[in-house]
């Protein structure tokens, strides 16, 4: 690690920023001393990031082998376009244990991590998610019918931890529509159970998609994604892809997509709630949805930050990284950088072109950002056609969690 | 008015033809079917073409000429 003088990596001078002011805030130094899994971090969440991203857009953290978050907009689209400097191929997350396995192919550089690409991104392109537009609508309302009647809702548990899997598991992999609930329950433990559960419920996914995989390559094909991952991908040594990496696709297309819609869905349910007059706007302008997607994934990023290894020694807004070093984006602070976005605390839904780095920048472009914006759209238009006010129950709190995901694992809402 | 669309930066973010469907196209993958290429932007589409190119997250839209 290069020796840091974390001092010169905040504004000087100020008196928000020194050590005693942060800590008495907000329980710790997140600037000279960032650590992503401090339950301070889940607390002060958006107060954090946005004081970070204004006054100390590289934070240093201490935590295990030390790491830097850059949390300005171009500081994040330089780090993910730069992939030969910002490797992934030591793994998106600081202090990774050796012993757990990559992750195929989010934790590749090219050219494997092309070929896999190559193959998968025609499964996941907007014109092929617009075909199941009407299949996604129709999920969400059999969702309202279950709770419609009752004048209230976890949305959670009845509506945002059940979408994204269905979608996903019936109209993306083909899974069979009997072993879904049993799927997207295991799949919701392994993310929200009891902490000493989730490995278990974790195995339990991986056993089942990788039975669903092996039963597949004894099947005809059916021209989806399934049989583009059997048919595998030739790696620049001229060996083919393994089969470890083949079961490792589909759990990397599985958890990059679900938990991270289940709270793109969540915060804007709450959003909406909390703020009657935008929620007019969406209902005076169904035009806007689209547009509105792209603001309540800017403002309420799924993916905190992730992490790259620098392949050599470099300099990034006047820090000198040495080979080795590790580096995070901050993906929740790229999208409420006041450099790059007027009123970054705002949602502007008249505003099209807006920019985030939610999706990433660079060859890792979420693969499924176009399941997910139309899973957003389609949510917002068919729940407000149905619940146009709605709001948090009083008395009830919403739950967040906080690691290098974002999550909510409890909203209540009510209507009238 | 002519815009350069960047090959290497191009990841199919597909924002561009969601802005300007007249000037830009997707291919299979979702990836601008003029990536590498300098496109004419037709007579009236040039509003659409400058939000497609401000709206690129890779900022691999750019002005040419």
């Amino acid at each position: 690690m290069a020796k840091v003088n974390v001092d010169e990596l905040v504004e000087q001078n100020d008196p928000e920023t020194t050590p005693e002011r942060l800590v008495e805030r907000f329980g710790r130094d997140f600037f000279r001393d960032f650590d992503i899994d401090d339950p301070n971090l889940n607390e002060h969440f958006h107060e954090v990031i946005d004081l970070m991203v204004q006054k100390c857009p590289v934070a240093h953290s201490k935590v295990g082998t030390g790491y830097y978050v850059f949390s300005s907009e171009e500081a994040v689209r330089r780090i993910g376009q730069d992939w030969q400097t910002f490797s992934s191929a030591k793994g998106y997350i600081p202090n990774r244990p050796d012993d757990q396995p990559l992750m195929i192919p989010v934790e590749q550089d090219p050219p494997n991590h092309t070929s896999w690409r190559r193959a998968l991104n025609p499964h996941m392109s907007p014109q092929v998610m617009e075909g199941i537009k009407d299949d996604v609508a129709r999920e969400v309302n059999l969702l309202i019918d279950k709770f419609i009647d009752r004048g209230e809702c976890e949305f959670i548990s009845e509506m945002a931890g059940l979408l994204p899997g269905r979608a996903f598991f019936i109209y993306v992999l083909g899974v069979p529509v009997d072993d879904l609930p049993e799927l997207v329950h295991d799949v919701d433990k392994s993310l929200f159970g009891p902490l000493d559960q989730r490995t278990t419920y974790h195995k339990k996914v991986y056993d089942y998609l990788e039975a669903f995989l092996k039963k597949r390559k004894d099947m005809p094909p059916q021209g989806d994604i399934v049989d583009t991952i059997l048919k595998g991908v030739t790696y620049k040594d001229g060996n083919e892809a393994p089969w470890d990496h083949q079961v490792s696709v589909v759990l990397d297309l599985t958890y990059g997509g679900i938990s991270t819609t289940i709270y793109a869905l969540g915060s804007t349910a709450r959003h909406l709630a909390d703020h009657p007059d935008q929620r007019q706007q969406l209902l005076d302008n169904p035009e806007w949805i689209e547009n509105s997607v792209e603001e309540f994934v800017r403002a309420y990023s799924p993916v905190v930050a992730m992490g790259r290894t620098c392949m050599k020694d470099v300099e990034v807004e006047g820090v000198s990284l040495k080979e080795g070093d590790y580096v995070m984006m901050g993906f929740s602070g790229a999208g409420r950088d006041p450099r790059t976005i007027d009123n970054p605390k705002e949602l502007n839904f008249e505003e099209p072109t807006v920019h985030h780095a939610t999706f990433g920048v660079g060859p890792h472009r979420c693969i499924g950002s176009h399941l997910a914006r139309m899973e957003l759209a389609v949510f917002i238009r068919e729940w407000l056609k149905r619940i146009p006010h709605f709001r948090v129950k009083p008395g009830t709190k919403p739950v967040y969690e906080t690691g290098f995901l974002r999550a909510m694992s409890s909203l209540m809402l009510e209507w009238d | 008015m002519r815009m350069k669309v960047d090959e290497l930066l191009c990841t199919g973010h597909g924002r561009c033809a969601k802005f300007a469907p007249g000037v830009f196209t997707l291919d299979d993958a979702g990836f601008n079917t003029a990536a590498g290429e300098t496109v004419d932007v037709p007579a009236g589409q040039e509003d659409d073409a400058t939000k497609a190119m401000k709206a690129c997250p890779e900022r691999a839209i750019s002005l040419a000429d």
